[in-house]
C-alpha cells in the first residue's frame, strides 16, 4: 500500500518537473527568437538598402563593375543566409556560421566600394549617397549592439538545455543549441566604428 | 581604488538615498530650531499649546513641494524639452543631419534595452543636450544645434549614450523631486517676504502694534529657515547630481563600448568660447550634459570637465574586464 503510494508520489512529482522543464526551455526559446529578430530586421533593412546603393553609385561608377558585382554577390549570398535561418525557425546548429561568413564577405566588398567612391566627388557630395551611408552605418551600429542581447540569451537557453539533468530530455523536446553571433574582436570593434 | 561599475551604481544610488534622509532630518531640526527661537525671542505673546511655527514650516514645504512635484511628473519630458524652446524632430521631414541624430538615439535605445525616447533639437550654438521625464516612457532628449554641427558621429554617439546613462539610472527622478522640495522651501521663504512687507504696511497705517510684532519675528524667523534649507538644498542637489554625471559617463561607455565618442565631445566643450543656452533653462541646468553657468564648486551641478575626461580615459567607476582592453 504505501510502496504504491511512494510510487505515485515519485511519478507526479517527476511529470511536474517536466512540464516545469518543458514550459522553462520552451520560454526561453520563445526569448532568443525575439533577440534574433532584432538583428533579423536590421539585416533585411540592410540587404534592402544595398541595391539602392548599388543604383545610386551606378551612374557615376561606369567603370567600377566587378567592385559593384562583388556587393551584389555578397548581399545575395548573405540574404540566402538570412532567408535559411529563417525558414529553419531559428539559427541553431551551424546555420549562424554560415551567414557571419557572408556578412563579413559583403563587410569587405563594400568597404572596397566604399574606398573607391572616395574618387568620386560628386557622388561623396550628393545628398542620396550620403543618406544611404548614414542608413548603412546606423544598421551596421545596431545590430553590433542587438548582437550582445541576442548573444546573452542564446548563451542562457544553452547552458539550460546542457546542464543535468536537463541534459536527458531537452533533445526529446525539440531542443538543440543556438548559435552565438560571435565575431573577432578586430571586427567588432571595425563594425562599432563605421565611419565613411 | 578599483572600482566596479555596478558597485559603483549601487553604492550611488545608496548614498543618495543616505543624503535624501539627512536632509529630511535637517528640515526637521531647522523646523524645530524655528520653534525654540520663536519661544524664545517672544514669550509673552506666542505661547500656542503646539510648536506651530514649526508646524507651519513643515506643512508649507512639504505641501508645495508634494504639489511642485506631481506637476513635473505630469509634464513629461516633451514638455520641459519645449519650454526651453526646442523643436522635435519629424522623421518624415528630417534632414540628412537629423536623420543622423534620430537614427543614433534608436542605435543606443538598442544597446540600453530602453524604449526609443522623443528627440528634440534646440537652436543653440553651445555643445549641450539633456534629457527629461520621469518615465522611460515618457523621456526626451534634447541636442543643441551646436552638438550636431560641431562633434563627430561618434562623438555625438556618445552624448547621446550619457543622456541614455540618465534616463537608465532614473536620475531624473531624484533630481526633480530635490527641486520639487528647493521650490518648497523657496515659497516659504518668499511667503516670509510678503508677510514682512505687509505687516509693515499695516504699521505705518497705525494698526495695532503687539500683534504685528508678532507676525514680523514669526515671518524673519520662517525667512531665516527657509533661506538656511534652500542653501542647504542647492548644495545637495548639485552634490547628487554631480555624482550622478559620473554615473551617465560610464554608462556613455558601456552603452557605445567606445571612450573616445564621449571624451572628445567633452574636450569639445571645454574648448567652446559660445556659452547661448536659452536663460529660461537655468531652472534645469542638472540636467545638462555640460553645465557651464556654474558660480562655485560647491553649487556645481556638474563635476569638471577635466575630471569626467580622466574618469573616462581612467576607467574609474568600469567593470575591471574593460581595463584591460586598450
Amino acid at each position: 500500500m504505501s510502496t504504491t503510494m511512494i510510487v505515485i508520489g515519485i511519478v507526479a512529482l517527476l511529470a511536474i518537473w517536466l512540464i516545469a522543464l518543458y514550459n522553462r526551455l520552451v520560454g526561453m526559446r520563445n526569448m532568443v527568437k525575439n533577440a534574433w529578430s532584432q538583428i533579423d530586421i536590421q539585416l533585411q533593412r540592410r540587404y534592402d538598402l544595398i541595391p539602392n546603393l548599388i543604383e545610386t553609385v551606378k551612374g557615376y561608377m561606369t567603370y567600377e563593375k566587378g567592385t559593384l558585382e562583388a556587393v551584389i554577390n555578397a548581399r545575395n549570398q548573405a540574404s540566402a543566409a538570412r532567408k535559411a535561418i529563417e525558414q529553419s525557425g531559428g539559427p541553431t546548429e551551424g546555420s549562424l556560421k554560415e551567414l557571419i561568413a557572408a556578412e563579413s564577405t559583403l563587410k569587405g566588398s563594400l568597404g572596397n566600394l566604399f574606398a573607391l567612391a572616395e574618387n568620386y566627388p560628386q557622388l561623396k557630395a550628393s545628398e542620396p549617397m550620403q543618406r544611404l551611408q548614414e542608413e548603412l552605418s546606423s544598421t551596421e551600429n545596431k545590430i553590433a549592439f542587438s548582437r550582445q542581447g541576442y548573444n546573452d540569451q542564446a548563451m542562457l537557453y544553452n547552458t539550460a538545455q546542457q546542464t543535468f539533468p536537463a541534459v536527458l530530455v531537452a533533445g526529446v523536446f525539440g531542443h538543440h543549441p543556438a548559435d552565438l553571433y560571435q565575431v573577432t574582436d578586430a571586427e567588432a570593434r571595425k563594425a562599432v566604428k563605421v565611419a565613411f | 581604488m578599483a572600482f566596479n561599475f555596478w558597485e559603483a551604481q549601487r553604492k550611488a544610488r545608496s548614498r543618495t538615498s543616505f543624503y535624501v534622509l539627512v536632509f529630511i532630518l535637517l528640515t526637521l531640526a531647522v523646523a524645530a530650531g524655528a520653534e525654540w527661537a520663536m519661544r524664545a525671542i517672544d514669550t509673552e505673546d506666542y505661547n500656542p499649546p503646539f510648536p506651530l511655527i514649526g508646524l507651519i514650516f513643515v506643512c508649507l514645504t512639504f505641501i508645495v513641494a508634494l504639489f511642485q512635484y506631481l506637476m513635473f511628473r505630469s509634464q513629461g519630458g516633451s514638455y520641459v524639452a519645449e519650454s526651453v524652446g526646442a523643436r522635435r524632430v519629424d522623421p518624415a521631414y528630417a534632414t540628412l543631419e537629423e536623420q543622423q541624430l534620430l537614427n543614433i538615439v534608436e542605435e543606443i535605445a538598442l544597446a540600453a534595452h530602453l524604449p526609443t525616447p522623443a528627440v528634440y533639437i534646440l537652436e543653440a550654438q553651445e555643445i549641450n543636450a539633456f534629457a527629461a521625464g520621469l518615465t522611460t516612457e515618457n523621456a526626451a532628449v534634447t541636442v543643441t544645434r551646436g552638438c550636431m554641427q560641431q562633434l563627430s558621429r561618434d562623438e555625438l554617439q556618445g552624448v547621446i549614450a550619457h543622456e541614455f546613462g540618465h534616463i537608465y539610472n532614473g536620475d531624473m527622478a531624484i533630481s526633480l523631486r530635490l527641486a520639487a522640495m528647493l521650490m518648497g522651501f523657496y515659497f516659504v521663504l518668499y511667503l516670509a517676504m510678503r508677510m514682512m512687507q505687509l505687516s509693515n504696511m499695516q504699521r505705518s497705517s497705525g494698526g495695532r502694534k503687539n500683534s504685528g510684532g508678532v507676525i514680523v519675528i514669526g515671518a524673519l524667523i520662517l525667512a531665516a529657515a527657509g533661506s538656511i534649507m534652500w542653501f542647504a538644498g542647492s548644495i545637495l542637489k548639485a552634490t547628487i547630481s554631480r555624482q550622478r554625471e559620473y554615473l551617465a559617463d560610464a554608462c556613455a561607455v558601456q552603452f557605445t563600448r567606445n571612450p573616445n565618442g564621449i571624451a572628445g565631445a567633452l574636450k569639445k566643450i571645454g574648448g567652446e568660447t559660445v556659452h547661448d543656452m536659452p536663460k529660461s533653462g537655468m531652472a534645469i541646468s542638472h540636467m545638462y550634459l555640460a553645465d557651464t553657468s556654474f558660480f562655485s564648486d560647491l553649487f556645481a551641478t556638474h563635476p569638471p570637465l577635466p575630471l569626467r575626461i580622466a574618469a573616462i580615459e581612467g576607467k574609474t567607476y568600469m567593470p575591471d574586464e574593460w581595463k584591460q582592453q586598450p
